[in-house]
């Protein structure tokens, strides 16, 4: 006389697979088929939720599940039971402590049971204590291994820990982070940070190797995500050969930073790399030097995305992406701090981060810049692979444009304008985009680049990007 | 008196008394000077009281490695191969000796331990092959990382690696050392007048080898066969002083072809393979463990990694606990 | 850059006359500066000054990062840079500007000698005194090292080059040497160079070379630097040539200028 629902098949477009599914196929037809009856008459019926069951759980809190399960108990009827169970095993997967959660909604039995109780039970599989992997990657003239080290609910209450260790043939860096979220709100959380990072940078002849600490802070206000953040970074900036322009050489040596962060960001877009539809915008400063450290500057920048989908399936997509960054104090910026524009994933037609201020062939950075592009993104010509593989390739057709100057602060904002007005850098063409997973993109486009100044490297015809922000 | 002073030097080779330059300057001192030392000489560091060559045990038991804190000790213990040297001569020597660790060592210490082909067809095979085992396969290795150590820390250069740009900036001042040395000896028979000095032991401690090893990379080598003088200087002190390592190296050439010689070494190869042979199979057998250990645990890796979309069970099964 | 390239630079530094925007960097004179690196840029303002160069003197605090081979001090001479005395004299020769080609081939060994005989005692020495000598490094060169730094990047920099200093150290075998044996090898060191000057007015007759602006400017630099203990300068002043070596080479060279 049990009657159990099950809510994955109901609501998860999840499609099933694995060995279980393969296993019991039959025993869900005939069973759900009987049960049509009964499932009618709850429908309509107010219902009570009795009691809610976490069976499984080993090492995590519950004072923690409490928060997540807690909609659950106010469900007036069986659909609501339904759906917000549903949506409890969805917070409790965000979580990332589980492997599996399953739902199981029983009537109520014993003693104290009411005739229109339920019992839902959420049967957990908590993550390994530990989980590891490992990667090689090869990049330009550089292969690294890279072995990462994972312990999800450390203390029990969803803390993540996670250590990565990159040995590179050049470098080796490595990052240990932990992660703490508010229990009962996902969305607030702290980042603490600790790691060394080395970069080399061809384009300015400089290698920089950072170790720093971090701490963030983020939490949800209205629609936005707000991120605070401060950071204590000791830099080491040194050339890359012993050719570098005598400007690189300059801003060799040591140098602490010690900044106050905040991001903001609003992002209603549907997917991140390819969207179909919704904005993004992103505001971000920093100001160094407050709480110690060498480097003193006010650094503002922005990013504004908008899309919209139009006939047959294409997206127009317009961008805008700006930066100021105000040295404090007597010294001048540091080119580390400095902002670098051109390349695939920027303004395309040009060579990575090679254009504005220069020195003896190697880039320095500007302190003030602006970009924007549009693209028309449209499917593959005749559709090939539509609804499944097809689907991750676009072509688009783009237009980008921008500057980026230093300033001269005596001149007031009048001249900052017309300053990066002029002189402008623009470009067009058309190509193919790759949409890897839903963290990166790859770019094969050919380029013309026009408004080309003197001492920019440009890359005329194909191109190749690959990248995670794209303008 | 009690004991008499010990010195304890790496074996000889190449017709030399020692391969070490440390070892020969401290070799040369004693017999310039005189000095009654009892020989000790062996390839097994840790056997020295100070754990490196060379070391000089003194009467005293006092135990010195440097070279020169060893040749102020014989000094003072009135065998002075310096006596006959005026002041200016004596900061002349010095002034050499200065010019040679500068200059010198470090190309010495790149063309014996760091340059790959002469470490390994050369530097790494005499000291595997003269280190007793098991230690034969750990400390050739051990001495090459702390000589790069040492030339990076004379350099000042922390990534410092082999390469030609380097080589020949090593070799460009090493020339020029053995240039300037040169000129300075003429055509003396030694550095100052008729017998030699702490200087002329230095001089030959650190260009014998260059001269008598046989290194594939053999730059210095060449450029010191141009010096005539030089290379006829140290010659010389081999045959004056040290006659019998220089008969040695002579006949060591053509002993090894008789049958007779490699009999008389077939007891120990007999046992390093024997050795040899235990170790490989018992290096096998671990390897194989750790390999199916390996594997087995990156199984449990990847099972751990899979981050599966968590989905229900089907009906039949909690139907079943329910009706239960 | 290729050595083909290097080969070919340099000849087409040799073409270029000495220009008149020079440049010498080193670290921050007043705040900063230790003993040895002082004593080097002095080495080197002295032998360009012997060669009638002109050279402007600018301080840095990262001047030991920008230097190419991360020793003080380097030139900046038109697009070329150039540290260090030994490649710096090399660097004037082949523009046409040298102090000891008047010296046979015996002088011009003895010269390199001695130069090496300085670098290789009197800068390890000082080297030592600096970072090996508790009281010293403790009072005088971390803070010094560190100071154009804000905390605590100061002292970690400051503990990374004592701890390369002692390594260095170790591995040329002075690890084990007391202070006062170091004391003793600067002393015999300026025996040999009070032995080779005699009552010469420079190392070789008349004319002074590059072996005197190198022992000028390490042995005035001990002399009018103050450190914990006053040791050091009291064993060059026992010397009396040398000391009437220091107040000719400043006189000739940087007081009428100075006035």
């Amino acid at each position: 006389n049990g009657t159990v629902i099950p809510i994955g098949q109901s609501l998860d477009p999840l499609p099933m697979h694995g060995p279980e599914l393969g296993l019991q196929a039959d025993d869900i037809e005939a069973p759900g088929i009987e049960q049509d009856p009964k499932q009618e008459v709850l429908e309509n019926k107010n219902v009570v939720v009795q009691r809610v069951h976490i069976d499984g759980l080993g090492r995590t809190k519950e004072d923690l599940l409490t928060y997540e399960i807690a909609e659950v108990f106010r469900a007036k009827n069986l659909i609501d039971v339904m759906r917000k169970s549903h949506e409890a095993r969805q917070k409790l997967l965000r979580l990332g402590i589980f492997r599996k959660v399953e739902v199981v909604i029983d009537t109520s039995r014993g003693e104290d049971a009411l005739p229109n109780g339920l019992d839902v039970t959420f049967e957990v599989t908590e993550l390994r204590r530990m989980t590891g992997s490992y990667n090689t990657m090869v990049g330009n003239n550089e292969g690294s291994m890279v072995l990462g080290l994972k312990l999800p609910n450390v203390l029990g209450r969803a803390e993540k820990m996670t250590f990565q260790f990159s040995y590179g043939t050049k470098e080796t860096s490595y990052g240990l982070s932990f992660f703490k979220p508010q229990p009962g709100h996902f969305e607030r959380n702290i980042t603490l940070n600790v790691y060394k990072v080395t970069g080399q940078f061809p384009w300015s002849s400089l290698r920089e190797t950072d170790r720093g600490i971090s701490a963030e802070l983020s939490f949800p206000v209205w629609k936005t995500s707000q991120t605070l953040k401060w950071e204590g970074v000791w830099r080491e900036l040194g050339c890359l050969a012993r050719t570098a322009s005598f400007a690189v050489r300059e801003e060799s040596g040591h140098s602490l930073k010690s900044s106050l962060s905040h991001a903001m960001v609003i992002d209603t877009r549907n997917s991140s790399i390819l969207p179909r539809r919704g904005g993004l915008l992103k505001i971000h400063q920093e100001l160094a030097g407050y709480t110690g450290g060498d480097a003193s500057f006010l650094k503002e920048d922005f990013e504004i995305q908008l899309n919209k989908t139009l006939f047959w399936d294409s997206v127009l997509s317009a961008s805008l992406w700006g930066g100021l960054l105000l040295p404090i104090g007597e010294k001048p910026t540091s080119i580390a701090d400095r902002f670098y524009l051109g390349g695939p994933t920027s303004i395309r037609g040009f060579s990575m981060y090679s254009m504005g201020p220069q020195s003896e062939g190697d880039y320095l950075g500007g302190e003030a810049y602006w970009a924007g592009g549009v693209h028309l993104y449209t499917p593959l010509p005749f559709r090939p692979g539509r609804g499944g593989f097809g689907d991750l390739f676009r072509t688009h057709f783009f237009l980008n444009a921008g500057n980026l100057c230093n300033l001269n602060y005596g001149e007031g904002p009048q001249a900052h304008l017309k300053k990066l007005a002029e002189c402008l850098r623009w470009s067009y063409g058309l190509g193919i985009v790759l949409r890897l997973g839903n963290i990166a993109r790859l770019e094969l486009n050919y380029c013309i680049p026009m408004g080309v100044q003197s001492g920019d490297r440009i890359c005329d015809g194909v191109q190749f990007g690959a990248g995670i922000r794209f303008l | 008196m009690a004991a008499p002073a010990e010195l304890f030097c790496w074996e000889g080779d190449w017709g030399l008394p020692s391969v070490s330059t440390d070892c020969l300057v401290v070799l040369a001192y004693a017999q310039f000077a005189g000095a009654p030392l009892k020989l000790r000489r062996t390839s097994s560091p840790w056997r020295s009281p100070s754990g490196c060559l060379p070391a000089l045990r003194t009467e005293q038991r006092e135990t010195l490695s440097r070279p020169a804190d060893i040749i102020i000790h014989l000094r003072k213990q009135k065998y002075n191969a310096d006596f006959d040297l005026s002041a200016k001569e004596g900061a002349d020597s010095l002034a050499f000796i200065s010019l040679m660790e500068e200059k010198l060592v470090p190309a010495l210490i790149y063309a014996f331990w760091i340059e790959p082909k002469n470490y390994v067809d050369v530097t790494r095979r005499w000291y595997a092959e003269h280190m007793p085992f098991p230690l034969n396969f750990f400390m050739p290795g051990r001495m090459q990382r702390q000589q790069l150590e040492k030339l990076r820390l004379l350099r000042g250069d922390e990534t410092l690696e082999a390469g030609d740009e380097l080589e020949k900036e090593l070799f460009r001042d090493a020339a020029e050392c053995m240039n300037l040395l040169s000129q300075r000896l003429g055509s003396h028979k030694f550095f100052f007048g008729d017998s030699p000095s702490s200087l002329d032991a230095y001089v030959f401690g650190h260009l014998a080898p260059v001269l008598k090893s046989r290194l594939p990379n053999s730059k210095l080598q060449q450029h010191l066969k141009t010096l005539d003088n030089l290379s006829g200087f140290c010659c010389n002190i081999l045959l004056l002083y040290f006659p019998r390592d220089g008969r040695d190296a002579s006949s060591q050439k053509t002993a090894p072809q008789p049958d007779g010689g490699a009999d008389f070494d077939h007891v120990p190869h007999k046992r390093r393979k024997q050795f040899l042979s235990a170790l490989v199979a018992l290096g096998a057998m671990l390897s194989y463990a750790l390999l199916t250990g390996m594997v087995s645990i990156q199984h449990v890796q990847q099972g751990a990694l899979e981050d599966e979309p968590a989905h229900l069970q089907p009906l039949g099964e909690h139907e079943d606990e329910g009706d239960g | 850059m290729s050595l083909a390239a290097e080969a070919f630079v340099s000849q087409m530094a040799a073409a270029e006359p000495w220009p008149e925007n020079a440049t010498l960097y080193q670290p921050l004179k007043e705040d900063q500066i230790l003993l040895s690196d002082c004593a080097s840029s002095l080495a080197v303002q002295a032998y360009l000054r012997m060669c009638g160069l002109p050279v402007q003197v600018v301080c840095r605090a990262n001047a030991e990062y920008m230097s190419p081979s991360g020793k003080i001090p380097f030139i900046h001479v038109g697009n070329q840079v150039v540290s260090e005395l030994g490649p710096i004299v090399q660097f004037t020769r082949a523009k046409g500007h040298s102090l000891s080609d008047g010296l046979d081939d015996v002088q011009r060994a003895e010269m390199k000698a001695y130069m090496e005989l300085v670098n290789n005692m009197l800068l390890t020495a000082e080297l030592y005194i600096q970072w090996c000598d508790d009281a010293t490094a403790a009072e005088i060169s971390r803070p010094r090292y560190g100071s154009p730094y804000s905390w605590p990047l100061g002292s970690i920099l400051a503990y990374q080059k004592k701890w390369e200093v002692r390594r260095k150290m170790n591995a040329i075998g002075w690890g084990g040497k007391s202070l006062e044996q170091v004391y003793e090898d600067v002393s015999q060191c300026c025996q040999a160079l009070s032995q080779r000057l005699g009552t010469q007015p420079y190392f070789f007759n008349k004319q002074p070379t590059e072996l005197d602006a190198l022992v000028f400017g390490h042995l005035f630099t001990i002399l009018t630097t103050r450190l914990t203990s006053s040791e050091l300068a009291e064993r060059i002043k026992s010397f009396s040539n040398l000391l009437s070596f220091c107040r000719r080479i400043e006189q000739t060279y940087f007081e009428d200028r100075s006035s």
